[in-house]
């Protein structure tokens, strides 16, 4: 039986029909045409569909619709404006940290989510982090050259305001 | 009929587009009580066919995977109180069983009535999996098997295996009796904390030791009665000298379940006698267990006057026969390894010791 549920995704909100076994993923990439989040194992070993929900990141592939009803859902297209990058997506890009980009929307709002509560982050808590996003091409020294560059970028902006 | 992930590949949307097929699709039922009496009746009502939903994280790759056998799926996230913990008074520190692991994990009522319970909720799976996933979930984690989590196709190039409900064991062909592991991380801290779970039913609430929850077989790891869920986790305040360690051994540290994963508690007086131990291991069986031999032997006694080496041998011995592991001679050597590392760090004797 399909049952109604409503989302709050990157600030828009939507009401949408879902079944009892689509997942967050599901109503994501093919109802709303958010395809930012990836499918990789999904069964929730790989972090490619990584969203946040609720202010924490999550494995989407392993969220029933259902169960994020009234939720807040925040994705990679919602990090930056239209055109813009984050700072966290610039020292990505900067620092090489991407290469094929599958696994980048992911690491991307782990970052981000990690920046926002912990702004200093010592090396030990952004490998916790990333911990569940797993990258088959690059490894992570670039990673962690990222996220380091990023954190110290969002405090410098911090400073000046 | 079970889903054919291979659909999958064949088509991007439709049915396939969540990895399941029509068929399941259409044969599952969402509940979403606000009680939890509604909860548990809703579960007694249609018994086997359905189970409690809590983070979902086990569930759900049960449910692709098609080995979940439930067409009803009773959530438990609008049930209230659930997700609180607290202390009782100012005595034992009460869980509710949807506080997720990483609340677990970082409570501080938590660390410091059981501090391998922290750290048990804080390995287990990534930090993804516990955003979601929730302390009632792991401690009513299924068993897992080489023959039984796998896909549809997989699976279907053998006869069913006991769990799935065939007649046979493909592990334990002996004696032909499911063997499949309990592989959650926090239970062995919660019997080393001496745990109790409150269960709800449809009769009423009672209160069990986290022992008694486990019923030893692969096939129905819970020992629950029909409609009945976990509803909370009393852990008991702490005696003067407790300390507890939590130590685990993974393929992967950062996501896997445990190979084996040892908690050991020890009441420890101010010369380092252990008054008292408790030791429990993870992984090994189809349910958590204490190992009394290793507790036994330790008490009494100084940590430094038991070897090290014969103190590894007791627990290896302890743990009898294992399954489901690539290299069982060395899964025995890891136990107790494992088990000396554990009391080790729980009596804060540790230094030039392994950190795993």
């Amino acid at each position: 039986m399909k049952r109604l549920i409503q989302l709050t995704v990157n600030g828009q909100a939507h009401d949408l029909v879902v079944t009892p076994v689509g997942t967050l993923l599901d109503v994501l990439r093919d109802d709303l045409g958010l395809t930012g989040a990836k499918r990789g194992c999904d069964l929730g070993a790989c972090g490619a569909c990584t969203v946040i929900l609720d202010g924490r990141p999550v494995n989407s592939c392993l969220t029933l619709a259902v169960e994020a009803d009234g939720s807040d859902v925040a994705t990679i297209e919602g990090v930056a404006a239209p055109g813009r990058l984050h700072p966290v997506q610039e020292a990505f890009a900067v620092h090489g940290a991407v290469q094929c980009g599958f696994c980048t929307p992911g690491m991307v709002l782990v970052t981000k989510s990690l920046l926002d509560e912990c702004p200093e982050p010592e090396d030990r808590q952004i490998r916790e982090a990333l911990s569940g996003n797993l990258c088959r091409c690059t490894g992570y020294v670039k990673v962690l050259d990222a996220v380091r560059a990023a954190a110290r970028r969002l405090r410098a902006r911090e400073g000046v305001r | 009929m079970a889903p054919n992930p291979s659909r999958k590949r064949q088509s991007r949307r439709g049915a396939a587009q969540s990895g399941m097929s029509l068929s399941m699709e259409n044969g599952i039922h969402y509940h979403l009580p606000e009680t939890v009496s509604e909860a548990v009746g809703l579960l007694a009502r249609h018994g086997a066919a359905a189970r409690a939903l809590a983070g979902g994280t086990d569930l759900v790759p049960a449910l692709k995977l098609g080995i979940l056998g439930a067409r009803h799926l009773v959530s438990l996230r609008r049930v209230p109180g659930l997700r609180d913990i607290a202390l009782d008074g100012d005595r034992d520190v009460v869980i509710g069983a949807l506080a997720t692991l990483r609340a677990v994990a970082t409570s501080p009522l938590v660390e410091h009535a059981c501090a391998a319970l922290a750290e048990a909720a804080g390995r287990t799976g990534s930090p993804l999996l516990r955003n979601r996933g929730t302390l009632g979930g792991n401690v009513c984690l299924d068993t897992r098997c080489w023959y039984f989590n796998q896909s549809e196709a997989w699976r279907a190039s053998r006869d069913r295996c006991q769990k799935a409900g065939g007649a046979r064991c493909h592990v334990n062909e002996r004696e032909n009796r499911c063997v499949a592991l309990f592989s959650a991380d926090t239970p062995a801290a919660l019997m080393v904390a001496g745990a109790r779970v409150e269960l709800a039913g449809p009769s009423g609430m009672r209160w069990i030791g986290i022992e008694a929850l486990y019923s030893g077989e692969g096939r129905a790891p819970l020992a629950l009665a029909p409609g009945e869920i976990v509803t909370r986790i009393r852990i008991p305040k702490p005696l003067a000298g407790w300390r507890t360690a939590y130590v685990k051994h993974a393929v992967r540290e950062s996501i896997d379940f445990p190979i084996l994963g040892v908690a050991a508690g020890v009441e420890l007086a101010p010369d380092g006698t252990i008054h008292a131990a408790r030791v429990a291991v993870t992984g090994a069986r189809s349910a958590p267990v204490r190992l009394p031999e290793v507790e036994n032997a330790v008490g009494g006694r100084r940590l430094a006057d038991v070897g090290d080496g014969d103190l590894a041998r007791i627990a290896t011995r302890a743990l009898g026969p294992l399954f489901l592991s690539d290299a069982v001679p060395h899964k025995r050597l890891l136990a107790g390894l494992m088990t000396v590392d554990a009391l080790a760090r729980a009596a804060g004797e540790d230094s030039g010791r392994r950190r795993s």
